[in-house]
């Protein structure tokens, strides 16, 4: 599925499995997509970021590995409010400076924000199968930072994990690769501040024009999602997730059309909502060295009569 | 003014007296309520029309202008390439 995603998406490696021939050889089974991104596929045609306002990004390498980020955001941030029918809208801004450590075996981000908060993330091949991924968050507030560790393991047709945070969070996910097409897995975790733990399952069948993958938690959350591949450009999703404590359902429907110059996903919702978010690389000569790519972001919701437009540009 | 009244009262009275029967008639006040039902109904199918065409509208305007536009870009981006390519032909071997 590599060829799926174009360049204007940070790149997915994920090795293409072997043809299956007429038999299965199940002592050869390929190594299955890590637990977290179970429903990649279907989140990037249908997750799409609602940003309202305008971003811009600058990003300026100073080595191979190193680069420095620039980023400016304007816009109103929702606070979530008593009566679930109004929302209210503050306007924030804040600039965020970041810097970029990139090698083959380590990569480190931070960003710091106007509003005082940090955040760092960090992920380290310990060796050739075990991966630390960490993200720490730190703000101002009292009781509000969090850190959460990951330790990855890859083994030949499986995959595990553990999670570490900070207030007594613990975690493991578990999958497995029981055909060449369709993977298993499971999760636990416990959290110790809200004392509560969970279990769930996940399952995922995929073929070279389809994605379809199913999760259940213990917290009420059955997720299901389909995302099929018409052809080189177009494919199109669709997402069930379903809450069985509280009884809240969404059922949506998206495109997705990677051109060579832009990438565009429009989505309708059971809520609805109709949202799009049109991606383009905006060709500045060829003087310029920098390459910038444009995005708009538009969001209709009829049932609470909620408009929301975003623009952005990328530059470097 | 009383007289002209009461003349126009008695003259009115027999007007009035005729067209208050026609219009207390069966079949004309069966007719009234036909009307009101009617305009009633026909208020309500004309708004839900109208939300129905705002949202239809709002939603393919959202949806399907920038797929369209975009679709054109590259539609028109490929021609471009293969005039140029027909015209430049394949660029020769020694060529940077």
């Amino acid at each position: 599925m590599a060829d799926l995603f174009p360049p204007l998406v940070t790149a997915q490696i994920d090795g293409k499995p072997p043809k299956a021939d007429e038999k299965v050889d199940y002592s050869n089974l390929p190594c299955p997509v890590p637990y977290d991104e179970l429903h990649r596929e279907a989140y990037m045609s249908l997750k799409s970021e609602t940003f309202e306002g305008l971003r811009f990004d600058f990003s300026k390498g100073l080595n191979q590995r190193f680069s420095l980020s620039h980023s400016v955001m304007m816009g109103p941030t929702e606070v979530p409010s008593q009566s679930p029918d109004t929302t209210i809208k503050i306007p924030t801004a804040h600039y965020e400076f970041g810097a970029n450590y990139f090698d083959p075996k380590l990569m480190l981000v931070g960003r710091v924000m106007t509003d005082g908060r940090l955040n760092a993330r960090l992920k380290a091949d310990l060796s050739d199968k075990l991966i630390l991924k960490a993200n720490a968050q730190l703000t101002g507030e009292p009781h509000m930072s969090h850190a959460v560790f990951n330790f990855d393991y890859m083994g030949k047709d499986y995959r595990a994990q553990l999670q570490l945070g900070n207030s007594a969070l613990v975690g493991a996910t578990y999958i497995q690769s029981v055909t060449p097409r369709l993977s298993l897995g499971g999760e636990v975790f416990w959290a110790g501040v809200p004392r509560k733990s969970g279990i769930g399952y996940a399952a995922r069948y995929e073929t070279d024009q389809m994605v379809a993958s199913a999760q259940v938690a213990s917290t009420g959350n059955v997720v299901m999602n389909y995302v099929q591949k018409i052809s080189e450009k177009v494919s199109l999703a669709t997402d069930f997730v379903y809450n069985y404590f509280s009884r809240d359902v969404v059922a949506s429907v998206g495109y997705d059309y990677i051109l060579r110059q832009s990438r565009v996903r429009g989505k309708i919702d059971s809520n609805g909502v109709t949202s799009a978010l049109l991606e383009e690389r905006l060709s500045m000569g060829l003087n310029f060295l920098l390459s910038a790519e444009g995005f708009f972001f538009s969001q209709v919701d009829h049932k609470k009569k909620d408009y929301k437009f975003g623009f952005g540009l990328t530059v470097g | 003014m009383a007289p002209e009244r009461k003349g126009a009262g008695k003259s009115g009275g027999i007007d009035s007296s005729i067209l208050a029967k026609i219009i207390n008639h069966d079949v004309a006040s069966k007719g009234r309520r036909a009307a009101c039902g009617a305009v009633y109904v026909s208020k309500k199918l004309l708004r839900s029309t109208g939300k129905a065409a705002w949202i239809a509208g709002t939603t393919f305007l959202i949806l399907v202008v920038p797929l369209f536009i975009q679709a054109e870009r590259d539609q028109m981006l490929g021609e471009i390439e293969f005039q140029q390519a027909s015209i430049l032909g394949p660029p020769p071997p020694g060529a940077l």
